[in-house]
């Protein structure tokens, strides 16, 4: 354990170290337990997360035949990954899956949050319930939701009237109804990260805008929405890279029929159901790219954002 | 603003102000019909989960009247005729031990970067941050392959794992806002009284952070419990060894293959989903302030 290491290796460091210019600290020195601290947590993840990701790419510079390995092939996986339609469907249907997801997730999340920050009777119980959609998980949603707009037993139908209306056997109902369980799922939690963002915005700003006499969408578009930004990045920016690595729901609501195959699914299909290690990694690096491309643009602009307003406050 | 209005009117009666009061009540009434709606649509879905679960033999499919029947725990009892409890200890054990890794690793390294001097701090957040932007599904192919050689696939080290590794930045950016709020002065006290900077971490950082690495703790092992992708990827058939729930949910099969048992599924989502409901109202504050400190941490 970290805790005999400690007790029986630090005398050197904390005798000659920069870092015990206090004479009296005694043990390992505080930069020396700094390092032996974050040690573990950055090993693990250069050797489960980065090691792999490279791994991968070395992988997709092979050529294999099944799971046989044949040889180089340069770039011969890329050239197949770029010509396959399946590719390009499925990054169409991840990023149309994006982008109305989150989009409506930050419209019905910033309504639920601007609700539960003014309403007083009954916030305390909504704030627990809004927890439940979050704790349920992906696959029993998916499941749920699957169930609820299939024709049998046909609840959604009942609720709207709608007959025998097959929502799942329609190119483009299909993709709604997956993406109205993200939202239904992720929504609440919007709420909550906005929520948490709108309490920090001090009342007597909103008086005093009152007595200049600004109304309430005034008052929503000049203060609420200007002093939320951080906020609202922070929560697209987890939303945006989440909803880009989706799997869950289109592989147990539709198992990727009618044009609902994410990115995700095309990467996993050929490492268990055809394998292929050569295009699999391919595809994941793309894959890989493209998300994190797309997280890096966020976080950059969430950098400058930040600063701004740190120099303003 | 009905603050404001009840402040003026502390002494004399309300009626004077009869108007403006029905108009504010109004909209207070308004207020809580709106968040009746959040609060269907959190719970309705799981209403509707809990009834259809409840039906037997054809009922869930023949009608969607929640409330006609028969009723009974019939599907109940096939989930686990299903071998579903060995499902759910192979996801208790491995969103465990997750949870146990996590949280060691990451309080040690949120301590470190909260409040050790560290080199390249801005670095290593830099690098936290990245991670955690990762997609899972780039860890896929070369973990099958990697698992493969190990012969990893089709154990609990082979989820847990990757598991641990992916939680940990979140872990992190939680913990270390928890503990940047512990006060300095507490831990330079203990150092005067001339406790090493270890000591003074073990006896007075982490007993005062615990509500912290709690919530950080509830809210891995949730993340754990609930991953599919790696799941369905590294284990995903043999529930006698490291099939998870949503595995198995995602693939119950029922009498007629190309229908999906719809009693038994919804059965098995009412068994897992309960408990998780009644630990996420418990300690619904915990949670919220985790998950908010995560994010705005980021």
């Amino acid at each position: 354990m970290a805790g005999s290491e400690v007790a029986t290796e630090p005398r050197t460091p904390s005798g000659t170290g920069p870092g015990g210019r206090r004479p009296r600290t005694k043990g390992v020195s505080e930069k020396g337990l700094g390092r032996l601290f974050v040690a573990p947590a950055i090993l693990l993840m250069i050797g489960v997360a980065l090691f792999p990701v490279i791994y991968a790419f070395v992988v997709s510079l092979r050529a294999y035949t099944g799971r046989l390995y044949e040889g180089y092939a340069g770039l011969e996986n890329y050239r197949e990954a770029l010509t396959d339609d399946k590719f390009w469907a499925s990054l169409e249907f991840t990023f149309v899956f994006t982008v109305t997801s989150v989009t409506a997730e930050f419209v019905i999340g910033l309504g639920f949050a601007l609700l539960m920050n003014q309403a007083f009777r009954g916030r305390g119980i909504t704030r627990a319930a809004i927890l439940v959609p979050w704790v349920i998980p992906t696959v029993i949603a998916a499941q749920m939701w699957y169930f609820m707009f299939n024709v049998t037993p046909g609840s959604v139908n009942a609720l709207l009237g709608l007959g025998d209306f097959n929502w799942l056997g329609e190119a483009g109902w299909v993709k709604a109804v997956v993406i109205f369980a993200d939202v239904w799922k992720t929504a609440p939690f919007v709420a909550l990260l906005l929520l948490a963002g709108l309490q920090t915005i001090p009342t007597d700003i909103y008086e005093s805008a009152r007595v200049d006499g600004a109304n309430a969408w005034q008052r929503f578009w000049h203060i609420t929405l200007p002093l939320l930004r951080p906020a609202i990045l922070v929560a697209l920016l987890f939303r945006t890279v989440e909803a880009l690595r989706v799997y869950d729901l289109p592989q147990v609501m539709t198992r990727g029929s009618f044009d609902t195959e994410s990115l995700s699914m095309v990467v996993q299909q050929y490492v268990v159901q055809t394998p292929d290690p050569g295009l699999g990694s391919a595809l994941s690096t793309l894959t890989f790219v493209i998300i994190l491309g797309v997280g890096v643009i966020f976080v950059s602009f969430l950098g400058r954002e930040l600063t701004i307003g740190r120099t303003d406050g | 603003m009905s603050a404001a209005t009840a402040g003026t009117e502390q002494t004399g009666r309300r009626r004077s102000r009869g108007a403006v009061e029905s108009a504010t009540r109004g909209r207070a009434w308004a207020k809580t019909a709106l968040l009746a709606v959040i609060f269907l649509w959190c719970l309705f879905p799981f209403f509707w989960l809990i009834m259809t679960s409840l039906k037997i033999e054809d009922s869930a499919l023949n009608s969607p009247d929640l409330f006609q029947g028969p009723f009974g725990f019939k599907n109940y009892g096939n989930v686990f005729e299903q071998d579903f409890q060995l499902n759910l200890r192979n996801s208790l054990a491995i969103a465990g031990i997750t949870t146990i890794l996590c949280v060691v690793i990451g309080s040690l390294a949120g301590y470190a970067i909260a409040r050790l001097p560290l080199r390249g701090k801005i670095l290593l957040l830099t690098g936290i941050l990245a991670v955690s932007l990762f997609p899972p599904v780039a860890l896929v192919p070369p973990l099958y392959e990697l698992w493969l050689k190990l012969g990893l696939l089709n154990t609990y080290e082979g989820l847990y794992i990757p598991y641990t590794s992916f939680t940990l930045p979140l872990t992190i950016f939680i913990l270390t806002t928890f503990f940047a709020a512990i006060p300095k002065e507490l831990e330079e006290a203990a150092k005067v009284d001339g406790a090493t900077p270890f000591k003074a971490f073990f006896r007075v950082i982490l007993p005062l952070a615990a509500p912290g690495v709690f919530a950080a703790a509830i809210i891995i092992f949730v993340s754990a419990w609930n991953e599919f992708l790696l799941a369905n990827t590294f284990a995903p058939r043999d529930p006698e060894v490291a099939q998870t729930v949503p595995v198995a949910i995602s693939q119950f099969t029922g009498a007629v293959d190309f229908q999906r048992p719809i009693g038994n599924i919804t059965a098995a989502c009412v068994v897992v989903t309960i408990p998780m409901i009644i630990v996420a109202l418990a300690f619904q504050k915990r949670i919220i302030a985790g998950l908010t400190a995560g994010s705005l941490k980021g």
